[in-house]
């Protein structure tokens, strides 16, 4: 309890307090530093830099929520039957989930290099493109790029999630629906789907969470450009701080940053209680 | 039969093409600086040579500097981590200890917690302690968000040791920590690898406060390292999937052992309210 106050606690309050103050370089150093009230606040509200990055940051976390959530249940309808090997297949997925970050997406840039990466060579020999092209070297591909890299090492986690909850259907619903005529796609969308909510619900929560934080990946990918387009609020944070020594206007995008998991933390607490309740 | 059979099929190939990359790393990792520039790529390295592990892995100071650094941060982290929170979570599951739902909720929000977010005030705040830039610093940064984690993972196996079994070793002259050590630990012990690998894990493969807190060359884990290389290696991508390798490898040697520990872990630390 102690060790988390101190390094947890301790830490984030103090950010918090900083977001307040002044401080650049010279304060870290020294100590001390003046109160300025709101006035940090009032000047990144105020950047359009800001806003950028918090928009990325929605559209990047969006959209790995729902490339994770699809992938993830594509997996899971899979690998809920049973089959030879199945146990072995579902670990070995697993490694994308369990893989150190900087190894990802290391793989990732060399898969998607314009000149001899991996991608580009099936496209151009399928005849889709004909000379090379850099995906991380334009702004919207970029961003697309991370989001796949992103998702890449989440779903199974999504699909073990989600197996569980596959398996807890009831049998008897889906011979229901076919007495009842219903095609597949029918029993999908009236069956699993309703039976999924609630872990499903608790899936894009977790999802949402560690995607709205990834920092890493990104960084790694592709430090946030080109051209600030994938320069999500985590790194435009750390770009504030250790680039440009604002300490302060760092930690008012960290106390931003603090509140979205914070408001989506109590909708996943509440959804774990009802989880548990039926 | 029939079903099943297409089932098998479509699972070897949907497993196939989801580790693509990590295929594509070994065989990267494994050929010649010349034939990565070959047009279409070859599917196998012919013939595989281990001159990338050479020259980028072990004639390389930095990086080889830097898997010892990640080893040191890593296994202190782990240890760290089970000096604190196997005592802690025994404590939060069997002793009458007030705030334990309040303790739970924080330690699960803690991992909801950008870790951006604890390393710019951790690097303010350690400069002033002086533990910026040490191996010191940096396991406590670990230990920050490994601790939380292993206590939500270890507290339900502490949970599960029988109350009368606890009470019947103390009514034997047990002390509560005779009891703890005696008892309650060695049917813990799955608990235990789990979070001894999930914290090692973790550590592993930290990014972030290596980046904010380790600000010079000397105690920089390999992901750090691998990271401002980047552009040095330009298009020497033999010798940057040789050195990611060897930074996975350690990972999937853990996992294919202990697999079923670190999905348990895994899952459950993130999902058990």
């Amino acid at each position: 309890m102690l060790f988390v106050a101190v390094t947890v606690v301790y830490p984030l309050i103090y950010s918090v307090l900083q977001a307040f103050q002044d401080v650049g370089l010279r304060e870290v150093i020294r100590g001390g530093a003046e109160w300025v009230g709101f006035a940090n606040f009032a000047d990144q509200f105020g950047r359009a830099e800001f806003w950028q990055a918090l928009w990325l940051s929605l559209v990047y976390t969006i959209g790995t929520v729902a490339l994770t959530y699809v992938g993830g249940l594509a997996l899971a309808m899979l690998f809920v039957h049973r089959f030879a090997g199945r146990n072995v297949m579902r670990a070995l997925l697993m490694l994308a989930w369990i893989l150190p970050t900087v190894v990802g997406a290391n793989v990732w840039r060399w898969l998607l290099d314009g000149s001899y990466g991996l991608l580009n060579a099936t496209l151009r020999g399928l005849g889709l493109i004909a000379g090379d092209v850099f995906w991380l070297g334009q702004p919207g591909p970029a961003l697309v790029s991370v989001i796949v890299a992103t998702a890449w090492s989440f779903a199974p986690f999504a699909m073990i999630l989600l197996v569980a909850a596959l398996q807890g259907v009831p049998a008897t619903l889906y011979e229901a629906a076919r007495i009842d005529g219903a095609t597949t796609w029918q029993q999908f969308r009236h069956v699993t789907l309703p039976a999924l909510r609630p872990v499903s619900i608790t899936v894009m929560l977790l999802i949402f969470i560690f995607a709205f934080k990834t920092f890493d990946t990104i960084y790694l990918m592709t430090r946030g450009g080109p051209g600030g387009a994938t320069l999500t609020l985590p790194l435009y944070a750390f770009q504030e701080a250790f680039e440009f020594r604002r300490y302060d206007t760092a930690a008012v995008a960290t106390t931003v940053m603090l509140f979205v998991p914070l408001v989506l933390s109590v909708f996943y607490f509440r959804s774990l209680r009802n989880e548990e309740a039926a | 039969m029939t079903r099943e059979r297409t089932r098998l099929v479509i699972g070897v190939v949907v497993t196939a093409v989801y580790l693509l990359p990590v295929y594509w790393m070994l065989n990267t990792s494994l050929k010649e600086q010349a034939e990565v520039f070959a047009r279409p790529p070859a599917l196998v390295p012919v013939p595989p040579t281990l001159a990338a592990y050479q020259s980028a892995v072990f004639g390389d100071p930095d990086i080889a500097r830097g898997l010892v650094n990640t080893f040191v941060i890593a296994t202190g982290t782990t240890v760290l981590t089970l000096v604190v929170a196997v005592p802690a979570a025994f404590a939060l599951a069997r002793l009458r200890v007030r705030w334990v739902t309040p303790a739970l909720l924080l330690f699960l929000a803690v991992q909801m917690i950008p870790a951006v977010n604890l390393a710019l005030p951790m690097f303010v705040l350690f400069g002033r302690v002086g533990l910026v830039n040490t191996y010191a610093g940096l396991i406590v940064a670990n230990c920050s968000l490994s601790i939380p984690l292993a206590i939500t993972i270890m507290r339900p196996y502490f949970l599960s040791v029988p109350g009368e079994v606890l009470e019947a070793a103390r009514v034997d002259g047990c002390t509560t920590f005779g009891a703890f050590v005696r008892v309650a630990l060695p049917v813990s012990i799955p608990g235990l690898i789990t979070m001894a690998v999930v914290s090692f894990l973790g550590a592993w493969g930290e990014f972030v406060f290596g980046l904010a807190l380790a600000t010079g060359d000397e105690l920089q884990p390999v992901s750090v390292v691998i990271a401002k290389l980047t552009n040095a290696y330009g298009t020497r991508w033999n010798e940057l999937m040789a050195v990611s390798a060897v930074v996975a490898v350690p990972v999937i040697v853990l996992f294919v052992l202990l697999q079923r520990y670190i999905v348990a872990g895994l899952t459950d630390g993130a999902t058990k309210g």
